[in-house]
């Protein structure tokens, strides 16, 4: 049969319906530098223009084969939708995604979220250009799926309220931590479901201010997990729940929050421990990530052979799609991201745990 | 009137507690009974910061009690450091510290930072997002015997190497540490650094045991 295209595949694949061959893609940040320069961009331009956005995220897919598109690309746009200014370090010769130098709310108790803001995000800047950047890539790349991602309400919190009065405010001022977690969890399914409503494909939601080297289980069950399910379960499939950091001691509660809100898949980066992971879960469970984003693509040190051997090591993990454990970052080596790729297709042409091939 | 021992004791249940006030409480007691500043500071918020590290190791507590911890002990410490003799603190040494520019996650190395104050070093702290240029300028300013440098994300961990280059260029003796959540040992000797702390939870670790053998020297030093 023919081979299926990037969207034909990546769909198929969170229905668990039989593919052609091993997914490669991501649904986290996917902006990388040769793109960039081939376009003739500079990387601080490309995170608050729609067009730019959007032409670099394709790029970035074409020229390395990559089965999705990614946008947006970095996590203070709700953040400066709040009102933050943020740094875009325009002068800086080096690659540095933007951030948020000084937040307007100091204390926990300072933070006013209003339905306003929860309804209307969308309308207002630099929100807006998502779902522009997100209708080009549907015009211009129509055989490639478009994965869209928003933070959890715990680390988007963070990202308008200094993270250390966040983690402290939780024991000391718990009922109003949960009060503004609720607040940004509204804020987020209204984001997400505006970039469905665009076209994304699929959608990602991270969450990684919670990993278990911050929060306890404890916390994480009483406080992260209804928000997370909450989330999740008011968004379209498909979607996939993803925690940076310490996750051994997390993967149940994570499974749990896809299977209850009609998810797909669940993503770690390379802390963790994916063997062990796969038994816990079983192999109903698409398992996705434990990719290591700087050592294998982009480490001056790490050799095509080496990429290589690191990419075997992540499938033989039992992943069900090499999928990068966190953002890709920009300044990959070209020859190794190639071989990732053309490794991640060809080494084991067979089924994965939880999707059969054709 | 509270004993030298009754005050240690306070001292360290205070910040294993996060008791905020009897901390502050219990230190002016120690400094207004003439009690000497540097066993309070050794033994009553530093032994109680080290069971804090047990705690932590055994996963009983996470990040936010850690912090919650050492607000208390810089509570006492704020009151108790200007009563160390200058002979006693000895001025051990100085030490540039900060978040690498583009990153403005603190919460590391401010833990790291906690381990210099106990231990009396007299700390630049150059906050967070720091421009490269900067902490060259601020070691060859201070001659500071330590650079520390943390670093969040994988995005913004390559300006350390940057960094090192520069300083080890104009001071080849100076002590490069790394720290954050991306940086590996691996990382860390591929850019010439000379030690690491991976991350805020590992931070802890390090910066806790680092004054756990403080207090020993201390200790061998008062014998």
């Amino acid at each position: 049969m023919a081979e299926l295209t990037p969207i034909e595949r990546v769909k198929r694949f969170f229905n668990r319906e039989p593919i052609d061959k091993m997914p490669f893609f991501t649904g986290m940040g996917m902006v990388l530098l040769p793109a960039i320069k081939k376009l003739g961009y500079n990387f601080p331009s490309v995170h608050r223009n729609a067009e730019k956005m959007a032409r670099s995220a394709i790029e970035s897919a074409r020229m390395f084969n990559l089965d999705s598109v990614v946008i947006p690309y970095d996590m203070c746009m709700e953040s400066e939708a709040l009102g933050n200014e943020i740094s875009l370090y325009e002068d800086s010769e080096d690659i540095l995604y933007p951030t948020i130098p000084y937040k307007s709310w100091q204390e926990v108790d300072q933070v006013e979220i209003t339905q306003d803001d929860i309804d209307n995000v969308m309308d207002k800047y630099p929100m807006n250009l998502l779902p522009e950047a997100i209708k080009i890539v549907k015009t211009e790349a129509p055989d490639l799926p478009v994965g869209a991602w928003q933070l959890g309400p715990f680390t988007q919190c963070g990202q308008t309220i200094e993270l250390d009065k966040v983690l402290k405010a939780v024991f000391k001022q718990t009922d109003l931590v949960e009060s503004i977690l609720d607040k940004f969890s509204d804020m987020i399914i209204n984001i997400g479901k505006a970039l469905q409503a665009a076209g994304a494909d699929f959608i990602t939601l991270r969450e990684p201010g919670v990993a278990a080297d911050l929060l306890s289980p404890k916390t994480f069950k009483e406080l992260i997990q209804p928000r997370l399910t909450r989330i999740l379960a008011a968004w379209e499939p498909p979607k996939v729940l993803h925690i940076c950091g310490s996750t051994d001691p997390l993967v149940e509660m994570m499974w749990q929050c896809v299977v209850d809100s009609g998810g797909q898949g669940v993503s770690f980066d390379i802390k963790n421990n994916l063997l062990e992971t796969r038994k816990k879960l079983g192999n109903a469970a698409i398992i996705l990530g434990n990719f290591d984003v700087f050592q294998l693509p982009c480490a001056e040190a790490t050799t095509v052979e080496q990429a290589v051997e690191g990419i075997k090591t992540n499938i033989d993990g039992l992943v069900d799609a090499v999928w990068p454990g966190c953002d890709l970052w920009p300044d990959i080596k070209e020859e190794n991201l190639k071989a990732i790729e053309k490794t991640a297709r060809e080494y084991k042409t067979g089924p994965t745990p939880a999707v059969g091939r054709l | 009137m509270a004993t030298k021992e009754e005050l240690l004791e306070l001292l360290k249940d205070g910040v294993i507690n996060y008791k905020e006030e009897q901390v502050k409480e219990a230190a002016q007691t120690a400094v207004d009974d003439g009690h000497p500043a540097l066993e309070m500071i050794m033994d009553g918020l530093a032994a109680g910061m080290e069971v804090v590290g047990d705690l932590y190791e055994r996963h009983e507590y996470f990040v936010p009690e850690v912090l919650m911890c050492a607000d208390a002990l810089y509570l006492g410490l704020d009151i108790l450091r200007p009563h160390v003799p200058k002979s006693d603190s000895g001025a051990v040494a100085q030490v540039v510290i900060g978040s690498i520019q583009g990153d403005v996650h603190d919460i590391g190395k401010n833990l790291v930072k906690m381990m210099f104050d106990v231990a009396g070093w007299e700390v630049h702290d150059l906050g967070r997002d720091v421009p490269l240029e900067n902490f060259v300028k601020e070691q060859l300013r201070t001659d500071a015997e330590v650079v520390a440098m943390s670093a969040m994300m994988t995005t913004t961990m390559l300006g350390m190497k940057k960094v090192i280059q520069m300083i080890k260029e104009k001071n080849p003796n100076v002590a490069i540490m790394l720290g954050g959540a991306p940086v590996t040992q691996d990382v860390a000797n591929l850019f010439g650094a000379d030690g690491y702390a991976e991350s805020a939870g590992n931070a802890v670790q390090e910066g806790i045991k680092m004054i756990g053998r403080l207090r020993e020297y201390e200790k061998k030093k008062a014998d």
